[in-house]
This record gives C-alpha cells, structure tokens and sequence, in this order.
C-alpha cells in the first residue's frame, strides 16, 4: 500500500522540472543543481536571532565545543561542518578564498578573521566532530531591523539558505516576531512552520538572575507557545541558556572543585558574597579563592550559573557528571536538542523537501518565464497535498483550538501524526522495544477508530477532515510495517 | 530668577495665539502649569523587560509598581505620594467627538480603587479599566518622604518602537515630565532602537537621563557604561549614564545595609533627581523653556516657510502663467488666422484646376462618342435622335460637375473651420449651395446643322437658345455631403444609332456631311464648355469670398475675447504681485519676530549651566 506520492520524490520531480523549464538561463541552472544537490546534504541549521541574543552561545552548546564565533566575523554566515581536520576558509566578495590560521584550545577553537580589506559573506569551518554528522550549523550575524532595503536582509538570507532555523529572541518581544513573520510572505512560507524553532534564549537572566529564573523561563515558552501568533511561526517554543548549557557541557573537574569548595560555605553568607558580581569577584569569600578563577567562573556560568551550581552541589549533585548532567538538563539545552531532533533531524526529508519547493518559488517569482505557473501549480499542489504538510498544518490547529477535540483525543490524534516524534513507537505512544506484531495491533486499532471518526456525520466537518488525516497517518505507518516486515 | 522664564513663556503664548495657533497655546499653557508646578515629574521609558518597574520601586524603596518577566506594564503607572496606601485605575471618559484632544486633559478622569492585593491585575490592564473608554492608567499612592516632597514617578510600558513613546495616552507622554529616564540594563549595551528612542525624546525634552540597570547581573558593567557613554557621544546625546542595581538597592533597604545602597549606584541617581527638584523653577524650567521655545517657532516657522515657498511656487503657477497662457493664445489666433487664409487659398485654386479638369475630361468623352457615331452614321437621317441625345448628355456632365463642385466647395469650408477645432465651437458658415432647378434650361441649345446645301465657314448654330446666368444659388440648405457621383455620360451613343438605315448617296457627300456636323459639334461642346467652366469659376471664387468674410469675422470676434482676457489677465497679475509683496514683507517681519524670540529663550541659560551636559558620575 503506499500513501499518496513521497515528498522527497515530489521535490526531486519538481527541480527537474524546473531545471527543463529554465535550461536556457545558465544562471537558474546553477541554482537549480545546487538545489539538488542539496537534498543529498546534511541538514542545515542556521542560529539566527536579533544582536547579543546568544546565537554564537547557543551553537557552542549545541555543539559541546566553544568554536564560534570567528572573531570579526561581523556579517558573515559561519558555517560549520564535519570535516576531518580543523580548517577555516573565508570567502570574501570578489576575492579568492582565504584560508583562516585555526588555533586549537583546551576548549575548541579560535580562528581570526583578521583582515579588514573586503566584505566576508561565508567563512566554512570544518571540525571533526560527532555533533556535525547529520547536519551543518550556521552562526549567523545579528538580524537588522525590517526595512533596511536595497540588499537581501540577513533574515532572507538565513530562510534562503538553512533548512531551520533555531529563531533566538530573549524575551518574543513584538518587534522580534515581526521579523519572523517577514519570511512567510511566500506560498512555501505560509503552509507550515515547519523548519523555525523559537528559543527563548538567555533564560538563566529571566527574573533577573533569580534562581527559579529557568522555571520562569519555561512557563513563558509554554505561554508563547500557546499564542497562535506564534504558532503561525514556529514548531516549537524552547527556553534555554545557552551559557549555562555551555558551562554543564564542558564542566571539568576542577571547575566541579571549585564550585564544590563554593558549596562548603554555609548557604547564607555565600549568598551574601553572590549578591552581584562584583561582591562575588572581589569580595572577602571565606575560602580561598584566586580572583582571576572567579572572574573566569563568573565569565561561564554568569551568576546565575555560580548559583544554581552551588545550590545543586549542595542538594545532591556531588560530582562532575552528575552535575554536568544537571546544569545541562536545567539549561533547557537538554530540552533544546530534543526538540532539534525531534522537529528537525527526524523530519529531514520534509525540511529538504521544503528548501527546494521554496528555492523554486523564489525562482519563479523572480524570473516568470512561459510555463512557469505551472510550476507554481505543481508547488500548491504539493504543499496542499502532500501527507507530511497535512499532518504539520494539523498538528498547529490541534495545539491551539483542538478541533474541539477533548483533551485525551487530541493528545492521542497529536500522537499518531508524529507531534511527540515521527518514529513509529512515538507515535503509537508504545515502548521502543514492541515488536512489529504489536506496532501492528495499536496502528490497526488506531486507524479503525479515527477511520469512524472521519466518516462520523454527526462530527463538524473540521474534526472529520483531522480525523481523515489522523486515519493517512495510520495507513502509512502499517504500510511502512507492511514493507518492512516483507 | 523664575521671573525671567515666565516673561519668555508668556511671550511664547502671545505668539501662539498672535498666529492662531490654539493647539501650540494648549502646549504651552499646560508646560506653564506644569512649570510652575513644585512637583517632579519623572517619566521612567525603556525597552521591555529592562526593570523600569523595579527601578521605581528601588527608588522609593516599597513594591509600588509590579515587577515580572514576559509583558508586565500594560497600563502607565503614576506613584505619588499619599498619606496611606492607595491604588486606583483612572480612565479618562472616551473621547467625545468636536473636542479636541487639548482639552481631553482638563477633563475629570474616572477613578475605580483597586484592592492592593490587586494591582498587578491594575497594571497589566485586566483590571477596573473599561472597555472602549479613553487612555486609562494605574495611579498608586504610597507614603514616602521622597514622593511627599514632590516627586511624582510614571511607569510605562516597555516599547521597543519609538512611534510607542509616550502612546499609551497622556499621562505617558514626556512633554508632560521634567525628567525622563531611559532604562537599559546592563546584559548588553545600548541598542539602535534605544538611542533612536533617546534621539527622538530629546528632540522635545531636554533633561533625559540613560539609567543602565542591573548592575549587579554581571561582571562588566563598567565596560557597558562606558561603550554607553561613548555610543551617547557619537550619536551626540548630552545625557548622563548612571549604572544602578535595584536587586542591590531593595536589600540593601531590608538590611539597611549603607554599604550595599552605596553599590546599588541608587544614591547618585536620587541625587540627580533631587538636584532636579529643587531646581525645577530655576535651571530646569529655563532649559525647558528654551525647548518649548524652540518647538514652538519650528512649528510656527514652518508653516510660514511653506507659504513662501509655496508662493515662489505660485509665482510660476498663478496669475502671471494665466497671463503667459492669454499671451500664448493671443498669438496662437494669428498663427490661426494666417493658417485659414493660406488654406482657403489653396483649396480654392486646387478645386479649380480639378473641375476644369473633370469638366474637359467629361466633354473629352462626349466627343469621342459623336466621332465614333458620326464616322458611319449620316447626320441627315440621325440628327434628331442626335441632338437629344446630345443635349442631355452635356446637361448631365454640367450637373455632375456641378455636383462636385458643391461637394468640394463644402469640403472646403469644413477644411478651413477645422483649423478652429481648439476654440471649441462650430464655426461652418450657416448657410450650403445647392442646385438650381432649371439647371438643364441653362445650357445653350444645339441647332440643326443646314447639312444639305453646306457650305463651310457657315454658321450652324444659330444662337444659344435663353440666356445662360449661372448655374449656382445660394440658400440655407442642407449640406449635400454624401451624394454619389454621376455617371459621366449616361447613355451609349451606338445604341440610339442602332435601327437607323443610313441613306443611299454617295460616299462622298456623306463623309462631307459627317465632317461638317462633327466640326460643328466640336465648337459647340468648345463654347458649352467655355460657358460652364467660366460659371464655375465665378461660383468658386463667390464661394471663397463668402467663406472669407465668414472667417475673417469670426476670427475678429475671437480676437477680441481673447484680448479682452489679456487684458484681465496682466490686470490680475499685477495685483496679485503687489499683494503677495505685502504678504511676504509680512511673513519675513513675523520670521524675524520668532527668531528674536528664540535668541531671547537661548539667552535663559548659558550652554555651560544646561543640566544635561553635568554628567554624575558613580
Ligand atoms: N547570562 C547569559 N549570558 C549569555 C547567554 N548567552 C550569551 N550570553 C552573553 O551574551 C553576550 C553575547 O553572546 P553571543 O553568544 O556572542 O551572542 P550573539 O547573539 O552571537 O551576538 P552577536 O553575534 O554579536 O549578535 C556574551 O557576552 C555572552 O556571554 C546566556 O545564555 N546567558
Ligand atoms: N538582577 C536584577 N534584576 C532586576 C533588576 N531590576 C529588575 N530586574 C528583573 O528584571 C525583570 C524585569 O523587571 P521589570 O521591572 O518588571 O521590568 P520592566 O522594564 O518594568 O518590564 P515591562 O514592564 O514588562 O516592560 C524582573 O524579573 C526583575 O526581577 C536589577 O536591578 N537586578
Ligand atoms: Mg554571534
Ligand atoms: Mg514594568
């Protein structure tokens, strides 16, 4: 049984037709192979965010390496990719590529830019790592304000070239969102947001330093994440700091020791000597303590991080591990990758699906030629048709209103089209370990009971139209059951 | 000292309604009040999430204003001093329409008290505000001596859109406060949007204040402050930085903790304030003055320049262009007149040499006929069948040249009025030609040739038969466009020759014959054709005549309303000259009075004593 065409041959059909669309204009062919080839590469996702919101932060903690950003990079997409060896080349407008000195350090990385003669649009680095297997990040420079005309806007260019977009905002403030709202004046655009996580980022600042500040923080990306507006805009809402994360991610043991010896103070008086950063750099502390170490644990972890670390030493926390563990999990950095791989990695194919469908969108808004709607047609048609836009655009309906859904049906229909991850045992909500005769029996049951409810005429049209969709989903995972048990 | 400022004041007022303006008098009359006010009113503005609401607090140490994360201020807030603690939402009743919004803020605002307990729900607007009423806002009352000597803090929402400052209705709006505090913390330094902001406050305020709050989050404040400061200079702000911890400030209070309200940086910025406040009737109230005085004459400036330009503009447009464009059309009808002339004379002479031509061309084939008839057939036994024919034959020719020539002169008299289009009105004589009835009875008459005993040289015709005076008459009659030519000649000579037997003589006698009769007609055709060309001729040349007195009148006419219209135009001109000369004397005299008015507000202060250039520093 197959469910309809797959979106990854529909994109792959729909660059070949334009590539025999636009055969006779070298230039679009140029865009429309780099377009295929794309499709073959890792996924690409670019960290993007107004000034100082933490971008460079958060792809170091992504990454578990302090490798960005590029110093004077100012403007420059920095891409990082798997590689074997570290190497860094600039690519100066209308200059050959440079390759940039990369200097190793305890803790990543450090390349210079170090020239001032022309304007850098990409510097690539490559960097042996685990991390980069599956996908390419992008340490983007601070997105302008709308309405800066005349050249493309770094927010164009970040949706133009990433596949996702980890969107950094400290607070989704109006000003932040509308930026975000400015890439979805297309026809790809509109149909889901598939491909921008919200990251509410620098969370450990929220409450101004107070040590339930990451709770606060998580409640509000609940509240953004509820706020249709936002859900017009992004996949998921995260709450996270980065520095923190960083901080957990590359703890060593003797940052652990001298957090531990922090610990030791009675609760109290050490508050006293963190009541800001200052008290805590130069301040009397009843342990001794080098200043230049407490300026340097001050710099990672940031007075939040001190506190938060002491307190979990303090509760239990006793060693490194555990406390890496911890101070990674509180981050929301736990939360954040989670949700990296669970919208993005897993949904690869569509995210590449996406890219090309808009890449070609753009081609032909920019260049009509004779024939060309009909590539507009084929792009709706897809986007309207097919099963994984459908189950995204659902899976937003059912976060804000529920169809009218009770709570329980809606939770189990968000299930089943992939909203708790797109593997099967995700969406049948059973263990990872059922064997294939079970993943059968609950996708069969699924499908009878959302089958009912789509032909139900009592139901509002909206639900029967969900279920219809819930029932698609269903029918694709006993395919794919069906295929693989052959 | 304070009389000084208020003379300038006053005199700002005056010039404000001296130029009408009640909206600028408005502003003025309530910076007066405000002015002379002993209260200091501190506007506190920022971006969202900076802890403005937590700076008011710390500065009056009691949780006055609610504090939180996410969008906390929704509602300005005023914290005033009162004898005990007091909240209450105040709305102005909505707008009513014909009042203008000058007066809205002498209006009574509503008040509904709102629990203590309750006035976060208050600020965030969830409270006590109702639907569709005007700008609304919090004001709480708490008892603190800083407040009680008359200080009055204004909480705003956080924006991060300068189009926002001050929108969240009047209470918000820094033309009503003596000092503005702009409130960025010390996470990051100043923004773009930030220094917009202050660039866009200090156009009309100049006492602002940048407050770098949360000194105590991070370990490089001073470094902030200090690319603050710089990033002030360059975007040439004359305003002081004051790095304050209101975390710090707070528990300092609860310990009382001298040492720690000493770090917080809070007493610096009290400092400034009560050097504010006690100075408001003095130093401030000068620089304030010289603000509204320089709002003030750019707005009443303004409209002024505009009208100059605009009469520069107007000088090209107005009544001098009428008088370029009755020039231009006292020229254009001579162009007019000299163009119908010439094209009148030319019609005519072409319509001329076109009939003759068709005339010749007519007869030209009659006589070819009466050869062909008469090389066989002998005039003896064919002339009377002959003659008919003739005659009608030369009549139809005459008529169908006549005919066209009716048709072209008619064509002429619409050629020569087109040249009229742009004067707009029909301009075709009122009369047309026709054809006279009797037409055929005109033409001379054929007689008998006397072909028996011939002799040649005689005269075969023996007179014309009446006597021919022209073929045209002129009547009101409808225009004869659109006939359809006449055939040339009608009728095929051979065919009346056809059943005729041609008498038994010798061959002789008759070629004698045939030769005599065709000379014969020869000369009459000559003479029918001499006759008719001359009547044309004399038609034409009376049509011509006619059609130039008829234009010549009309353009005599045009030429006088357009000359009239000259006349008014340079008439118009001239006053309007003189007029915008007196008003532009005018202009330039009030321009002068403003700009003295400015020197005098400058001359309030030295630039030296203006408070916004005292930086304090921690
Ligand atoms: N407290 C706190 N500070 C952070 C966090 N992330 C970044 N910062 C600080 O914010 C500043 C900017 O961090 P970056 O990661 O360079 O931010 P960015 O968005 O890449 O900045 P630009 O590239 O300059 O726009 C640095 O001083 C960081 O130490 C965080 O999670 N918590
Ligand atoms: N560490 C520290 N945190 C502060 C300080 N001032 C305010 N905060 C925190 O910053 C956050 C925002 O404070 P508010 O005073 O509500 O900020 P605001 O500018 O009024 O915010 P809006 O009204 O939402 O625009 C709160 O969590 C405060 O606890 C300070 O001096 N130090
Ligand atoms: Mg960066
Ligand atoms: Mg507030």
């Amino acid at each position: 049984m197959t469910v309809g065409v797959r979106l990854d041959e529909a994109a792959w059909g729909l660059l070949h037709q334009a590539l025999d669309l636009y055969r006779a204009n070298s230039r679009a062919v140029g865009q429309l192979r780099h377009q295929v080839a794309r499709l073959e590469e890792p996924l690409r996702i670019a960290v993007a965010g107004p000034w100082r919101s933490g971008k460079s932060t958060v792809l170091n903690a992504l990454m578990g390496e302090e490798v960005a950003p590029v110093e004077g990079a100012d403007g420059a997409f920095t891409w990082y990719e798997d590689g074997a060896a570290p190497r860094a080349t600039a690519y100066p407008v209308g200059q050959p590529a440079q390759e940039l000195t990369v200097v190793k350090s305890a803790t990543g990385m450090r390349v210079d830019l170090g020239w001032g003669a022309g304007e850098v649009r990409d510097i690539v680095v490559q960097w042996p790592t685990r991390a980069l297997r599956q996908v390419t990040l992008i340490d983007t420079p601070a997105l302008t304000g709308a309405g800066e005309r005349g050249r493309v806007s770094v927010m164009d260019r970040v949706l133009r070239d990433a596949d996702a977009v980890l969107f950094l905002t400290r607070d989704g403030r109006d000003s932040d969102l509308r930026v975000l709202e400015s890439g979805r004046e297309s026809a790809v655009g509109q149909a889901a947001p598939v491909n921008v996580i919200m990251v509410l980022s620098r969370a450990d600042e929220t409450g101004g330093g107070r040590i339930d500040g990451l709770l606060t923080a998580r409640q509000l990306a609940r509240r953004h994440y509820r706020d249709p507006r936002v859900g017009a805009l992004a996949v998921n809402v995260v709450a996270c700091s980065g520095s923190v994360g960083l901080a957990g991610r590359m703890l060593s043991e003797s940052d652990f020791g001298a957090l531990a010896v922090l610990a030791g103070v009675p609760r109290a008086e050490l508050e006293a000597h963190l009541l800001s950063a200052d008290r805590f750099c130069r301040g009397d502390l009843p342990v001794r303590m080098d200043p230049d170490l407490r300026a340097a644990l001050l710099d990672r972890f940031g007075l939040f991080g001190i506190r938060l670390a002491t307190t979990l030493v303090r509760s239990g926390f006793d060693n490194r591990v555990k406390l890496s563990a911890e101070l990674i999990r509180r981050s929301g950095l736990t939360e954040l990758r989670e949700a990296v791989t669970r919208c993005f990695i897993d949904r690869r194919d569509t995210l590449k699906a996406r890219s090309a469908l808009a890449a070609v969108e753009t081609l032909v808004r920019a260049e009509p030629v004779r024939g060309s709607e009909e590539l507009v047609g084929t792009i709706e048609q897809i986007l309207a048709g097919a099963h994984e836009f459908r189950e995204l655009r659902l899976l937003v309906a059912l976060r804000h209103t529920r169809l009218g859904f009770d709570a329980e049906l809606a939770a189990e229909a968000q299930r089943l089209i992939g909203g708790d991850g797109v593997g099967l045992a995700a969406r049948l909500g059973v263990e990872h370990e059922a064997t294939v005769q079970r993943l059968w029996e609950v996708a069969a049951d699924a499908q009878g009971r959302w089958r009912d409810r789509a032909e139900d005429p009592i139901l509002p049209l909206a639900q029967r139209r969900g279920a219809e969709v819930v029932v698609r989903s269903c029918e694709g995972m006993l395919a794919e059951l069906a295929a693989g048990g052959r | 000292m304070a009389g000084i400022w208020l003379d300038v004041l006053d005199e700002i007022a005056r010039t404000c309604s001296a130029h009408g303006r009640d909206d600028l008098l408005q502003t003025v009359r309530q910076k007066r009040t405000q002015l002379l006010d002993p209260k200091l009113r501190v506007l506190v503005i920022g971006e969202p999430n900076q802890g403005k609401s937590q700076l008011i607090n710390a500065i009056i140490n009691a949780p006055a204003c609610p504090v939180g994360d996410g969008r906390t201020t929704v509602l300005p807030t005023v914290v005033q001093h009162a004898e005990a603690a007091y909240a209450a939402v105040a709305q102005a009743p909505p707008p009513a329409p014909g009042r203008s919004a000058g007066t809205a803020t002498v209006v009574a605002v509503e008040r509904t008290p709102v629990a203590l307990n309750q006035v976060a729900a208050g600020v965030a607007g969830t409270v006590g505000r109702r639907p569709g009423g005007g700008p609304a806002y919090v004001e709480i009352g708490v008892p603190r001596a800083l407040l009680g000597a008359g200080m009055v803090l204004v909480d705003t929402p956080g924006t991060d859109e300068i189009a926002a400052v001050g929108g969240a209705g009047p209470v918000a709006s820094p033309s009503r406060a003596d000092t503005v505090l702009l409130v960025s913390d010390s996470t990051r330094e100043l923004s773009v949007t930030e220094l917009d902001m202050l660039l866009h406050v200090m156009r009309s305020h100049p006492n602002v204040v940048v407050v770098q709050s949360k000194t105590d989050l991070v370990a490089d404040w001073r470094a902030v402050a200090e690319r603050n400061r710089q990033h002030l200079a360059d975007a040439g702000i004359p305003a002081p930085v004051i790095p304050v911890s209101a975390t710090l400030r707070l528990r300092a209070a609860a310990a009382d903790d001298r040492a720690l309200n000493a770090e917080s940086g809070f007493p610096t910025l009290i400092a400034r304030l009560q050097r504010d406040m006690s100075g408001k009737a003095d130093q401030l109230a000068r620089v304030a003055v010289q603000a509204v005085a320089r709002t003030v004459v750019e707005q009443l400036a303004a409209p002024l320049r505009a009208e100059l330009a605009t009469q520069e503009a107007e000088e090209q447009s107005g009544p001098i262009s009428r008088l370029h464009a009755a020039q231009r059309e006292v020229d254009e009808l001579r162009r007019c007149s000299t163009r119908w002339q010439n094209s009148l004379n030319d019609e005519v002479a072409d319509l001329l040499s076109d009939i003759e031509y068709d005339l010749r061309d007519r007869t030209r084939q009659i006589l070819r006929a009466v050869d062909e008839a008469f090389d066989t057939a002998d005039p003896l036994v064919a002339w009377d069948t002959f003659q008919d024919w003739l005659e009608r034959s030369l009549v139809e020719a005459a008529e169908a040249n006549h005919e066209w020539l009716i048709q072209r002169c008619d064509w002429i008299a619409r050629r020569v009025a087109a040249n009229f289009a742009r004067y707009g009105y029909d301009v075709l004589p009122p009369w047309s030609m026709t054809m006279p009835e009797d037409f055929g009875e005109r033409l001379p008459e054929l007689e008998r040739p006397k072909v028996d005993r011939f002799t040649t040289g005689q005269k075969l015709f023996t007179g014309m038969k009446g006597s021919y005076g022209g073929m045209l008459m002129f009547g009101l009659a409808t225009t004869l466009a659109g006939m359809p030519m006449i055939n040339p000649v009608s009728v095929g000579i051979g065919a009346l020759f056809g059943g005729k037997s041609i008498r038994d003589e010798s061959k002789q006698l008759l070629r004698r014959r045939q030769a005599t009769v065709k000379t014969a007609i020869q000369r009459h055709v000559d003479e029918f054709f001499v006759r008719v060309i001359r009547d044309c001729r004399d038609a034409a040349r009376q049509v011509q005549r006619m059609l130039r007195d008829h234009f010549t009148g009309l353009t005599e006419e045009l030429q006088e309303a357009i000359v009239q219209s000259f006349r008014s135009a340079k008439q118009e001109a001239d006053t309007d000259a003189a007029l915008r000369e007196q008003r532009q004397r005018e202009i330039r005299l009030k321009m002068t009075r403003l700009a003295a008015l400015y020197e005098q507000s400058q001359q309030l202060s030295g630039p030296r004593s203006a408070p916004g250039l005292l930086e304090p520093r921690a």
